[in-house]
This record gives C-alpha cells, sequence and structure tokens, in this order.
C-alpha cells in the first residue's frame, strides 16, 4: 500500500528530495520516478506537493537549478545539490538516523 | 550567461513553471505511450494523473511570493498587541525616544538651515564677500572705499561682477509721526551680483544709478505688507525719506533678505561716490559673484595681483592693503557653526544614552520574556522570524517616538529664534521633509542599536536550555552587559553635565567681571542720520550738541553721551596710531582700539580720569583721551600727556593731542579684557552712533519723554531701538546663552536617564536576587548588609562610570575652548563637583531598590517555590 504525502512526517519528503538530488542533477519528473522506484513504490509522491517543495528548497539555497537538455533533447529544469544542502541533508539524515533508533529501541524494549 | 538566464527566469517565473510541469506531463505522456495507449488518451490520463495545475502553480507562486510585507503586517500586529499589552514600558521607551529623537532633530534641522542648506540666491555658492584690510592692525571693519570697487570690477577678470552697499536707518514721515526703515544703499551691479529680479515693477536704471539722477526705491516684501498690505499698484507711489520725496519702482521678493532681515527698502548709489578723501573713505560692504568654474583660490590671486597695481599707482593709499575674499555663506554664519557641532554633538550623546538606557529595558524584559520565545521556539519559528519581530517591536516604538519627536522639531525654530534672534539665517529653519527622513533614519538607527542586542541575546539560549531554566531556580543573575551600559550612560551623562558645568561657571564668572563701567540705569538709542549730512560737520556738530543739551536737561536724565559702538558690546575699530613726536624704530607700533565719543561720555558712564582732562569739544584741534592699558602697552611709565598721535587709515582725524587717560573699560565685550583704547572727541553724531542716558529711574521709564524731547528739536528725525544697556549686553551673550541653556538641558535629561537606567538594573537586579536575599536573611544576615551591598553595587558602577566620563570631558575639553571665560577647560572644581553631583544622584536612585531588597520576607520568598 502507497504512502501518500500527507502520511509522510512533515520535513520527510524535503530530505528525500535532497537525498535523491544527492545522486546527481535531476528534473522533477525523474525525482518523483527514483522516488517511487527506491522506495519500491511505496512511496508515492503527489505533483502537488512535489514542485511546491521543490521550490522551497531552491529558495533557501539547499538546491540550485538549471535548464538543460533531457534524454529526448527536451528542455528540462534540472536541480542539484548546493554546498549548503549537502549541509542540510546530513544533519537531516544524522537527525533521522537518531529518531528512527529512538523509536525503534523503543517499540523493541516495550514489546 | 547563466546570469542572464538567472536573470530572466526572475523576470518570468510563470513561463518557466509552466514548462517545467509541461515537461512533467510530456514525461508522463511518453510513459503512457509506451504502456501502450494512442498519443491522445496517453495525454488525457497524464493530465489527469499529474492533478491540478492551477493548484501547484499556485502553491508554488506562494513560496516566492514576497512574505516579507505579510511577515511585517503580522509583526507589526503582534507589537501593536504587545506594545497594549506593556503600557507602562512602552510609554517609557516612547518618550524617551521622542525627547531624544526630538531633540536631535530639532538641532540638526537648526545645522541643516543654518550650516549645510546653500544660502537662498540663485548659485549662492558663487557670491563672495570681499573685504579690503591692512595686515598691520587687525580691525575686522573691513569696509571698502567705493573708487576701489570701481577699480577692481574694472581690473578683475575672475568676478562676474561686484556690487557694494551699505545700510542705515532712514526716517519716513508720509504717516503721522516718522516711521524709522532700514535703507540699504547699493552700487551697481547690484542685481547682476544677486541675480535677484524684483517680483514686482522693475530694477534701478542707469539714469538712477548716476549723481543726481531721479531718486528711486525698491521695497523689502515684509515692508509692503506691513505697510501698504500688500497693495498691488504700489508701484509709483511716494515715499518721503528725509523730507525727500521718493517713487517706489518695485518690490523685492520675500526671501530677499539682504543686507540683514530688517531690510525695509533699496535705493540706488552713484559709483564711486564719496563724502570725503576717495581712497580713505572706506564704506562700502563688498559682494562679489564669481564667474562660473572660477575657484575662491584663483579670485584671490586674482584680486591681489590687482591691489598690488593699485598700490604701484597710489602708494600712499593702497600699497598696504590687502584683499580678502571668503564665501558669503561663511561670512554668514560666522562662529555659530562651533556652537551648532557642539549642541549636535551633544544632542547626539544624548541619543547614545536614551539607546543604552532602552537597551538596559530591552534586555531585562526579554529576559521575562525567555518563555514565549522559547514556546515560539519549539512551534518551529526560525530564529530569524522571532528576532524579525523583536526588532519590529523596537522599531514600532521607534518610530511612535520620532514621530512625537517631530512635534520637538517643529518648534525648534521657535525655541531657536527665542534663544538666540541673533543666530544667522534663523528664520530658515523649519519641518521639512528633509528633517522628516532625518528623524525617520534616526529611529531605523536607533532600533538597530537598541533592538539589535537585546533581541540576538534573547534568542540565543537553546531550546532545551530555556525549557529547563526556570527563573525560580536560579540562584543569582549576573548581567555584566547591563551593568556595561549603565556605566556607559552615567559616563556620557558626567562629560554632558562636565560640558555644561564650564559653560555655566563661565557665564557666572561673566557676571562677576566688573566692566570697569557702571551699567546700570543707562538707557541707549539711536537716531536716524544720514551718511550725507557728514558733509557739513558744523551743522552735525550743533545739532549733536543741541540734542545732548536738551535730554540732559530732562529732569529724571543725569548725563547723556554719543559713542560710536557700545561699551561692553562686541564692536571693534582698531588702527595704527602714528605718534607726531616720533618713535623709535625698534619699540613696537602703537596699534589702539578707536572710540568716537562725546566728552559727556566718562561721566556718563563713570569711567574715572585718572590723569590729565577730559578732551575738549572745541573747534580747536582736535585732543583725545587714552585708557590705562594704552599708557601701560606703549608708554610704560613715561609721561604720555602732551604728546600727539594720528590715527592712520581714518581720513578725516588730524593730529590729536593726548590730553587724559582713563580708567580701563572692557569697550570691546565683557568677556575681552581691557585693550589699549584711543578716545577720539568728536561730539557728531552718524549713522551708528548711539545715544547714553544715564537715568534716575527704571531706564525704560524715559524712552517715551526723550522721544519727545526729540521730535520738538526735529520732527523729521526718527529715534528708535530703546534698549538698557543691560539689556544689549544680554543680546550680545546670545549664542553664548543658547549654547549654555541647552547643553545645560541636555546634561540635565542625560542625568535623569541614567538615574534610570541605574533605578531600573538594580531593582531587576534586586528582583532577580530576590530568593537569594531572602535565604541570606532567613540565615541570618542582616538588612543593613543587604543594604550595603546592593548601595555599593549601584555606587561602584557609578563611580566607574563617573572615572570614565571625567576623562572622556579632559579629552574632548578643547571643544569647549574659545566658548568658555575665566574658567580652564579642564577646570578641577567643576569636573570634581559634577562627578559629586552624579554620585549623591546615584546613591538616591540605588537606594530605594537596595532598601527593597533588605525588606524582602523570608517567608514569603520561600513559600514563593
Amino acid at each position: 500500500m502507497p504512502i501518500e504525502k500527507s502520511d509522510l512526517l512533515q520535513g520527510t519528503l524535503d530530505m528525500l528530495i535532497l537525498k535523491i538530488v544527492e545522486l546527481g542533477p535531476v528534473h522533477g519528473y525523474g525525482i518523483s520516478q527514483r522516488i517511487r522506484q527506491i522506495s519500491k513504490e511505496v512511496l508515492q509522491v503527489q505533483q502537488g506537493s512535489l514542485y511546491p517543495a521543490l521550490h522551497r528548497l531552491e529558495k533557501r539555497g539547499w538546491l540550485a537549478a538549471e535548464w538543460g537538455e533531457s534524454d529526448n533533447s527536451r528542455q528540462a529544469k534540472f536541480y542539484k545539490l548546493s554546498a549548503k544542502g549537502r549541509k542540510q541533508l546530513a544533519s537531516e539524515e544524522s537527525n533521522w538516523n537518531r529518531l528512527a533508533a529512538a523509536v525503534g529501541h523503543i517499540l523493541q524494549t516495550a514489546e | 550567461m547563466f546570469g542572464w538566464k538567472s536573470l530572466l527566469r526572475r523576470r518570468a517565473p510563470d513561463a518557466q513553471l509552466d514548462s517545467e510541469l509541461r515537461f512533467h506531463i510530456d514525461k508522463l505522456t511518453d510513459e503512457n505511450i509506451s504502456a501502450g495507449m494512442t498519443p491522445g488518451e496517453a495525454r488525457r490520463r497524464a493530465i489527469l494523473e499529474f492533478g491540478g495545475q492551477q493548484q501547484i502553480k499556485e502553491e508554488v507562486r506562494d513560496v516566492y511570493r514576497i512574505r516579507f510585507l505579510d511577515a511585517s503586517a503580522a509583526n507589526l500586529k503582534s507589537a501593536l498587541r504587545f506594545i497594549r499589552k506593556s503600557p507602562t514600558f512602552s510609554v517609557t521607551v516612547i518618550l524617551t525616544l521622542a525627547l531624544a529623537i526630538g531633540a536631535n532633530s530639532a538641532v540638526f534641522s537648526a545645522i541643516d538651515a543654518i550650516l549645510l542648506k546653500p544660502l537662498t540666491f540663485p548659485d549662492a555658492d558663487q557670491l563672495m564677500r570681499v573685504e579690503q584690510y591692512n595686515p598691520k592692525t587687525s580691525s575686522p571693519l573691513h569696509l571698502v572705499a567705493p573708487v576701489r570697487l570701481e577699480d577692481w570690477n574694472r581690473l578683475n577678470s575672475t568676478f562676474h561682477a561686484l556690487t557694494g552697499y551699505y545700510w542705515e536707518n532712514v526716517s519716513e514721515s508720509t504717516g503721522p509721526l516718522p516711521e524709522r526703515m532700514t535703507r540699504a544703499w547699493v552700487s551697481p551691479r547690484f542685481f547682476q551680483v544677486w541675480a535677484v529680479a524684483p517680483v514686482l515693477g522693475r530694477e534701478f536704471t542707469p539714469d538712477e544709478e548716476t549723481l543726481n539722477g531721479p531718486a528711486a526705491a525698491l521695497i523689502s516684501d515684509r515692508f509692503w505688507r506691513r505697510r501698504f498690505n500688500a497693495e498691488p499698484n504700489i508701484v509709483g507711489k511716494n515715499l518721503r525719506l528725509e523730507g525727500h520725496l521718493t517713487p517706489i519702482v518695485g518690490v523685492m521678493p520675500a526671501s530677499f533678505l539682504f543686507p540683514n532681515r530688517e531690510v525695509d527698502l533699496w535705493c540706488p548709489i552713484p559709483a564711486g561716490l564719496s563724502y570725503g578723501p576717495p581712497r580713505q573713505n572706506n564704506w562700502f560692504t563688498v559682494i562679489g559673484r564669481l564667474k562660473p568654474g572660477v575657484t575662491v583660490t584663483q579670485a584671490r590671486a586674482n584680486l591681489a595681483t590687482v591691489q598690488a597695481q593699485l598700490g604701484q599707482q597710489f602708494p600712499k593709499t593702497d600699497a598696504e592693503l590687502s584683499v580678502g575674499i571668503e564665501p558669503l555663506k561663511e561670512t554668514t554664519i560666522g562662529d555659530s557653526r562651533r556652537s551648532l557641532w557642539l549642541l549636535f554633538g551633544s544632542v547626539t550623546l544624548l541619543l547614545f544614552i536614551a539607546c543604552a538606557n532602552i537597551v538596559a529595558l530591552l534586555l531585562s524584559r526579554s529576559t521575562q520574556r525567555q518563555h514565549e520565545i522559547s514556546v515560539r521556539f519549539s512551534l518551529g519559528a526560525p530564529r530569524g522570524a522571532i528576532i524579525a519581530q523583536l526588532l519590529s517591536e523596537t522599531f514600532l516604538l521607534a518610530l511612535i517616538g520620532s514621530g512625537l519627536g517631530l512635534f520637538l522639531a517643529a518648534a525648534a525654530s521657535d525655541i531657536f529664534r527665542s534663544l538666540a534672534a541673533q543666530l544667522p539665517r534663523v528664520e530658515e529653519i523649519h519641518l521639512d521633509a528633509r528633517i522628516v527622513v532625518y528623524s525617520l533614519a534616526c529611529s531605523v538607527v536607533v532600533t538597530l542599536l537598541c533592538g539589535l542586542v537585546p533581541a540576538i541575546r534573547g534568542t540565543r539560549s537553546s531550546l532545551s536550555g530555556s525549557l529547563a531554566q526556570s527563573s525560580r531556580s536560579q540562584v543569582s543573575g549576573r548581567n555584566p552587559l547591563q551593568w556595561l551600559l549603565v556605566g556607559i550612560q552615567v559616563a556620557l551623562a558626567v562629560t554632558l553635565l562636565a560640558g555644561a558645568g564650564l559653560l555655566l561657571r563661565s557665564f557666572q564668572q561673566l557676571g562677576r567681571v566688573s566692566p570697569g563701567f557702571d551699567s546700570n540705569h543707562i538707557l541707549t538709542f539711536e537716531l536716524s542720520m544720514n551718511w550725507s549730512e557728514t558733509g557739513d560737520m558744523k551743522k552735525l556738530r550743533q545739532f549733536t550738541d543741541r540734542i545732548l543739551e536738551k535730554v540732559r536737561a530732562t529732569p529724571g536724565i543725569d548725563a547723556a553721551a554719543i559713542s560710536v559702538g557700545i561699551p561692553g558690546v562686541p564692536f571693534r575699530y582698531q588702527t595704527e596710531l602714528k605718534l607726531i613726536e616720533g618713535r623709535a624704530d625698534t619699540e613696537p607700533k602703537i596699534v589702539a582700539e578707536n572710540r568716537f565719543v562725546s566728552a559727556s561720555y566718562f561721566a556718563a558712564m563713570r569711567i574715572p580720569l585718572l590723569a590729565g582732562e577730559v578732551c575738549r569739544e572745541t573747534d580747536g584741534p582736535p585732543t583725545v583721551v587714552v585708557n590705562r592699558a594704552f599708557a601701560d602697552a606703549y608708554f610704560s611709565g613715561a609721561t604720555v600727556i602732551g604728546h600727539h598721535v594720528q590715527a592712520l587709515n581714518l581720513g578725516y582725524s588730524g593730529p590729536a593731542e593726548i590730553v587724559g587717560i582713563s580708567g580701563d573699560a572692557r569697550e570691546t565685550g565683557l568677556d575681552h579684557l581691557p585693550v589699549p583704547t584711543a578716545y577720539w572727541c568728536a561730539p557728531i553724531a552718524e549713522p551708528g552712533t548711539f545715544f547714553l542716558v544715564r537715568t534716575r529711574n527704571a531706564p525704560m521709564t524715559m524712552a517715551e519723554t526723550i522721544r519727545k524731547q526729540i521730535h520738538e528739536i526735529d520732527p523729521a528725525r526718527s529715534v528708535y531701538d530703546f534698549a538698557p544697556l543691560e539689556q544689549r549686553f544680554s543680546d550680545a551673550l546670545a549664542e553664548n546663552r543658547l549654547r549654555t541653556i541647552l547643553l545645560s538641558f541636555f546634561a540635565a535629561t542625560a542625568l535623569s536617564l541614567a538615574c534610570v537606567g541605574l533605578y531600573g538594573t538594580l531593582s531587576y537586579t534586586v528582583n532577580v536576587r530576590r530568593r537569594e536575599v531572602g535565604l541570606r536573611l532567613a540565615l541570618g544576615a542582616l538588612q543593613g548588609q543587604i543594604v550595603r551591598q546592593f548601595l555599593l553595587q549601584g555606587l561602584g558602577v557609578s563611580f566607574v562610570g563617573s572615572f570614565a566620563g571625567g576623562c572622556l570631558a579632559a579629552a574632548f575639553a578643547r571643544v569647549l575652548s574659545g566658548m568658555l571665560y575665566g574658567v580652564s577647560p579642564t577646570d578641577g572644581a567643576t569636573l570634581s563637583s559634577v562627578v559629586l553631583i552624579v554620585l549623591a544622584v546615584a546613591t538616591v536612585a540605588s537606594l530605594a531598590p537596595a532598601i527593597r531588597a533588605a525588606r524582602v520576607e523570608p517567608m514569603n520568598v520561600l513559600r514563593d517555590e
């Protein structure tokens, strides 16, 4: 069963986008594809959340954007990670891991 | 390339967004086609799958929408709520700022009008005051002979034109009583130089500017309104000036107030007119307009060459003369520049004190608001947003404060005018857009100065820290920053007080000065005279004698005299004197102040005669009385009486015998030591001669009687400008008084602000440490110990602040030099009494919180826990 945006924790989508973009410059369509593929269809990002998020991250300076040619020579907007975004991603990842570990620990111990 | 593209993108974000989204849909369509759909179906499905495009676009646009305005509006709304919630705090801050910013804007409006703005003439920076002077004497009366002005006009190459004028008071007699008017006589080229044309009527014709040409007068806007009620058909009406019918040919604009703001009319004077030896008869004040692009230095060099040329041509009269050129604005402003900057400096210190005070208030406030701030943090507000909110609170307070302060600035003109009417350009001070912008800028600076530190500090503590911290479990609040601010306030207040103290001491010393004459019960006035009357000296002398006799014979009047220059009011008329008997070249040249007085002057002013006799008012050879300073300086004990002196550059005084030595009087100003002076007995009233009358009762009560007496002798003369001598002293010291009063006011305000700051900070400290105090009292501490501890804390900071302030005052003492009389800028007595006053006030301010601390009920505090 796919998890949709409203179920994602606040801020998690941002972290996922940053993580995907870390792999290399990619356009919006590519990001939604990869999130779906990598999560094995569990996570599905709605365009209605994706694009505002992309522009928000770009405005904060975590993403840089540039227009370029996609595979079939169509113009597409490619996003890539800025230095600031890389730092942000690192801190979010570590926070996430701590949280996940803590939550996991509670779930295991309380059983 | 990328930069250009990004620029474009910023300008057309919508188009960019469209293509970005279209690309996504295209990709989805491709996907569907490869899944086997027809292109049409594939596209329809893709659009369906993609969802509401408009909604997405709207959300993306929201990201970019300038949130600033919305956020500011929200911030201002919350700031308003904050102000309403804490009225006492807000009112304190607003009033402090209204006073500080208002006083600052008020002084700035004076600086702006007097020092910064150009004079109100077209291309005013080309206007120069041009003077002739003899470098060997130091008389500041650098008037120019009309013929010389014509020579300069003919020979120079740097001036567009040079014009001369002089003014005198004249009586106009078309009304029932003669009315005194101020008339400026202007030489040709007057309008060329000023580049100002009459608003009504015409300029003078060349005909009117020749000797014995038709009479003509231009009148001032002020006179036109006062006397003729701004009657539009004024041109062609006649005035009766000194008995001569003079037609009005035009009205000058209201802004044209030259030579002074009292001017009523301008009349043409022929070029080169003279009532004595033409090259020694100096009476024009000369104004020139530089050619475009010519610098003052070039003009100085040019006129120096011209004058050197004249020196060769007329060695007797012109060889020793130099030409001085100064921008008209500089000579108009004169010495008030230093006073104004002094006031601006002190009012800016006052603003800093106010800021320090408010920072301290905000700091203690933000500690109280710690809880609110940490809650906002935990709700996810970014730090920037909280800082912005705190700053907008401060800004709103500063804005209201500066708005209220503008009322003070609007009154500045009246304040300055009432304190120092003689201040140049004082009528140009008014509230305008520049002042409003200035006070807005002030409020922004204040916001940053006051708001930034508390906002940053208030939001610095990390979330966990501030949640864990509770003011109750806090044992002791050390707040070095707050105490530093108190110290700064005390230091600045001491600096201002020291300055005010020195100025006040100077005033006090001036009051104690013994001027060498008796200024009580002296009434002074002027009579309308005309320079052309000096053509017949004999008649003038008889006329003056008759007036003096008649006034002297009036009951209630003991003595009457005349003098060019009022004793004790700054006026210089210094020349070199030649000793007819000869003088060794090794001895210093005789340079003396000249006073032209009637023989009755010494008795009327009660200046004692030390040796010899008073000068004789006969038609015989002239006689002169010198003062003791003169005798000491140039004859050092040898016999003075019997020598003959002649004044150089005083055309009409021949050799005169020294017949007496008088006591020293402070002729050139109460704050100037007596200088060597020669009193020439010339019982001749000229324009600018003052009548001095010793009355038995209050001087002004005699004014009407005197006016009637003189009217009987000559109904065409107007008698005007009655004033007791003492009032003239006070007018002469107007600028001195202006800076003394204002600086004292600023200093007193500074001291009270500093005390409020000290009181507030100590109260806050006591409040924070209530628990600790309660505990100590419970454990047996004596109340006295507690009082002493807090008192010493307050006093310690004040002491350090006073010390720093003393050093600061000593460092800035130079600023005051030249403004002080009878007291040194680093006067120990003044400084130490200022420090004592500050410490005394600081003790009072610290005592209340300290006592409150000692009254803490241990049980109450512990129960609070």
